[in-house]
């Protein structure tokens, strides 16, 4: 079992205001809409002028973190890229993969390939097996009543679509109203935009708060009893932000309405309790918590599963097939046409197994204390606009930020911090325009991070970003 | 000065005869152009803007890069086909083995683009499927070669769209349409080399010139067919029967073009 030590918060942080000139790049504006203002953003100037506490205890980030302890699981991280030492930022889009989980596939390929379910040799059965122990894996990761209540499926947007076109076609009417949010990824807006199209249904988008936080109680002011679905993200991709996703649910059900979670950046990185949620639905994917890719997950609450009729026709979710008609077969099968992502559910088993060894919770602990470091350390370099809360003692961020670089392409950040100092991190949209056009923005860039990034990590990218900084600078 | 002998005659023309470099794989073999700055290389900092500053005004002079200066009717480049240009170009790329060369190298472009008037960066001329924004504007001209002007909010981006203007601009639309991603491999940036890609800004642009410029070919053959069955009323038969001909003639290699090219437009096409 992997440990890290916590104690005392040291080198306090004094939070003074910035002030910003106005910007002339088209990515890089104030959060009020249509306006140039800056808004002031917190400065770390002295920490012996220190009069509210540092959000950061460095202790936990510094050497024998969970990050520079957990590093040497991960191959991929020990190499060099375009002649620099790789920092890989890019977790929110996939995260790596440790050698449990990249053994977990071999040893499947190697040792026991075969297709499950149906075969009565030793290769199926113990194939068979292992899948159906990942989906119990998958069960007890997120405290889900049962295996049954667990639906391989390809991705989180694919368990979002078999939703989608499965409970949505056969659930709503017109008139009827599914609530989401401006900062949904796209996987979380268009298959509802699809069965809003086919059903009458109508789609009703919540805005952002002053603080760039899903408005939860313009939310709750848009439940109604024409209210059948709301499909919300726990922690956004893009913000940072982290809902209250338990009030949100009881608000929900209170006028009758089911919640799909979209929980892609949140199981990866914390303890999600699917019975305390009380959720309806709840997606993932397997790639973004050190699994493989081309596995996700949608658990669904089982008497609903039950009620749903099947998404995709095919084998493995048939009971009887008659030239005229058949009968399928109970949840999950009646979900998981043809033949699964065998290996990689087993991958995605032995990524829980690796995870929950560390420690959800202890996972969780020592990336709010980097999460608040990136943005502490992101927010004191000149022309940097960051999207979504300011941390502070009742705010929480994940490890992430989604920024910009007065007058530089976030494009041309990334590019650069790629070919001239091997720092991964994302730009574009990151599948959330709408949130971007609501924000007045058309792409901004992302370093994400996860528990095997360490303090280097960090720094190594804030110099880099420095030095992109002047770069282009210089060429002005 | 380290000149590498090159056999190929089209070798004595650069994209880019502002360039000074020291490893000067496209420079002029035998006839040595009087713009070229050899002893340092023009694109690192400063100095390569002053470099580029000082002989901005000649630029309308040299012919190699004419196609980048568009104001009504740029001038086309003569006897240069797009294979040359595709060869030079990925020769010039190739000589920087430094990634860092190879994004200045791209800035340095960038900043000899002509940038788009703002009334053209509408949303008909986006070239969607990209992380940056990209605007192309395309026509056919009277002597039916393409003409292409775009603009990016990315310097990068803007780069590779002016290598690609520098090569399509004025152009026939088979010798556009024969242009592959693949040839232009070598000019990538950290980008992916095979495929599609979201950020492929390069290879998305260059299927939406392509895309477009089909567009315009279908458009000038549908005029010349309405104009054919116009001149079938009133001229005499063995005449209609000459221009039905070139007719089918335009229509039989546009489609051979197209096939020879593995076409593929992830965009969305207007």
């Amino acid at each position: 079992m992997i440990t890290t030590t916590s104690t005392t918060m040291e080198g306090a942080i004094l939070k003074l205001p910035c002030l910003r000139t106005v910007s002339r790049n088209p990515n890089f504006t104030s959060r009020s809409s249509g306006s140039l203002r800056w808004r002031s953003r917190p400065l770390h100037v002295s920490a012996s002028a220190a009069s509210s506490p540092s959000l950061i205890n460095d202790t936990k980030i510094g050497p024998g973190s969970l990050g520079h302890i957990t590093r040497s699981d991960f191959p991929i991280l020990h190499q060099e890229i375009n002649g620099s030492k790789l920092v890989y930022l890019d977790n929110a889009a996939t995260s790596q993969k440790p050698t449990a989980v990249i053994n977990a596939l071999q040893n499947y390929y190697e040792a026991y390939n075969s297709n499950v379910h149906r075969g009565i040799h030793y290769l199926s059965a113990k194939a068979t097996d292992e899948y159906e122990s990942a989906r119990q894996k998958v069960a007890n990761f997120i405290n889900a009543a049962g295996a049954r209540e667990i639906v391989f499926t390809r991705n989180a947007t694919e368990a979002i679509n078999l939703v989608a076109y499965s409970w949505g076609l056969s659930n709503l009417k017109p008139g009827d109203e599914i609530i989401t949010t401006v900062a949904e990824h796209h996987s979380a807006i268009v298959p509802w935009q699809l069965v809003a199209q086919k059903t009458g249904a109508v789609l009703r988008f919540v805005n952002l708060t002053e603080d760039e936080v899903a408005d939860v109680d313009q939310l709750r002011g848009f439940l109604s009893r024409k209210t059948k679905l709301l499909v919300i993200h726990h922690v956004s991709n893009m913000l940072a932000s982290v809902l209250p996703m338990d009030e949100v649910i009881s608000w929900a059900h209170d006028v009758g309405a089911k919640v799909l979670v979209d929980a892609c950046q949140s199981v990866p990185h914390m303890v999600v309790d699917v019975k305390t949620l009380d959720a309806d639905f709840l997606v993932a994917s397997s790639h973004k918590m050190c699994g493989p890719t081309g596995v996700g997950f949608l658990y669904g609450k089982s008497e609903i599963l039950s009620a749903m009729p099947p998404f995709l026709g095919g084998g493995e979710m048939i009971a009887d097939v008659y030239l005229d008609h058949s009968t399928y077969a109970e949840p999950p099968s009646r979900f998981e046409a043809g033949t699964p992502a065998i290996g990689e559910a087993i991958g995605l088993g032995a990524a829980i197994d690796y995870l929950s060894e560390i420690g959800m919770q202890q996972i969780h602990d020592y990336e709010m204390e980097l999460a608040n470091y990136l943005y502490d350390n992101l927010s004191s370099v000149s022309d940097v606009r960051i999207y979504g809360p300011a941390p502070s003692q009742t705010v929480t961020r994940a490890a992430l930020c989604s920024f910009n670089v007065k007058d530089v392409h976030p494009t041309d950040i990334a590019t650069f911090l790629d070919q001239q100092h091997g720092v991964a991190i994302r730009s574009g949209h990151h599948c959330a325009q709408p949130l971007h056009r609501h924000l007045g923005i058309s792409s901004s860039a992302r370093a994400s991070l996860h528990f095997y990034n360490t303090k280097d990590d960090v720094d190594r990218f804030i110099e880099a970003l420095k030095d992109t900084i002047s770069f282009f600078t210089s060429f002005k | 000065m380290n000149t590498v002998p090159f056999p190929y005659s089209f070798l004595t023309i650069s994209p880019n005869p502002q360039l000074c470099t020291k490893n000067p794989v496209f420079f002029p073999p035998t006839k040595p152009n009087p713009q070229l700055c050899i002893k340092s290389p023009i694109f690192f900092t400063s100095s390569a803007k002053r470099c580029y500053s000082k002989s901005r005004t000649k630029r309308r002079s040299l012919f190699s890069v004419s196609c980048l200066i568009m104001d009504k009717e740029a001038p086309v480049e003569e006897g240069l086909s797009v294979v040359d240009k595709v060869q030079i170009l990925a020769l010039e790329f190739r000589s920087l083995s430094e990634p860092i060369d190879r994004v200045k190298r791209l800035l340095h472009y960038a900043s000899i683009l002509p940038p788009l008037s703002e009334s053209a960066k509408v949303q008909e001329n986006r070239v969607m499927g990209c992380t940056t924004q990209v605007w192309l504007e395309v026509r056919m001209d009277k002597r039916g070669s393409m003409r292409f002007r775009v603009d990016s909010d990315s310097e990068i981006t803007k780069g590779f769209c002016s290598c690609l203007i520098w090569l399509l601009d004025g152009a026939e639309p088979e010798e556009i349409l024969s242009v592959t991603a693949e040839d232009l491999a070598d000019m990538n940036v950290g980008l992916p080399r095979k495929g599609r890609s979201r950020v492929n800004t390069w290879h998305n642009v260059l299927f939406s010139m392509q895309n477009r410029t089909q567009d315009c070919v279908q458009e000038r053959n549908r005029a010349a067919l309405s104009l054919e069955d116009f001149h079938s009323l009133v001229i005499k038969p063995h005449g209609s029967y000459l221009e039905s001909e070139f007719g089918h003639w335009c229509m039989s290699e546009f489609t051979r073009a197209i096939r020879q090219n593995d076409y593929r437009d992830g965009c969305t096409r207007k």
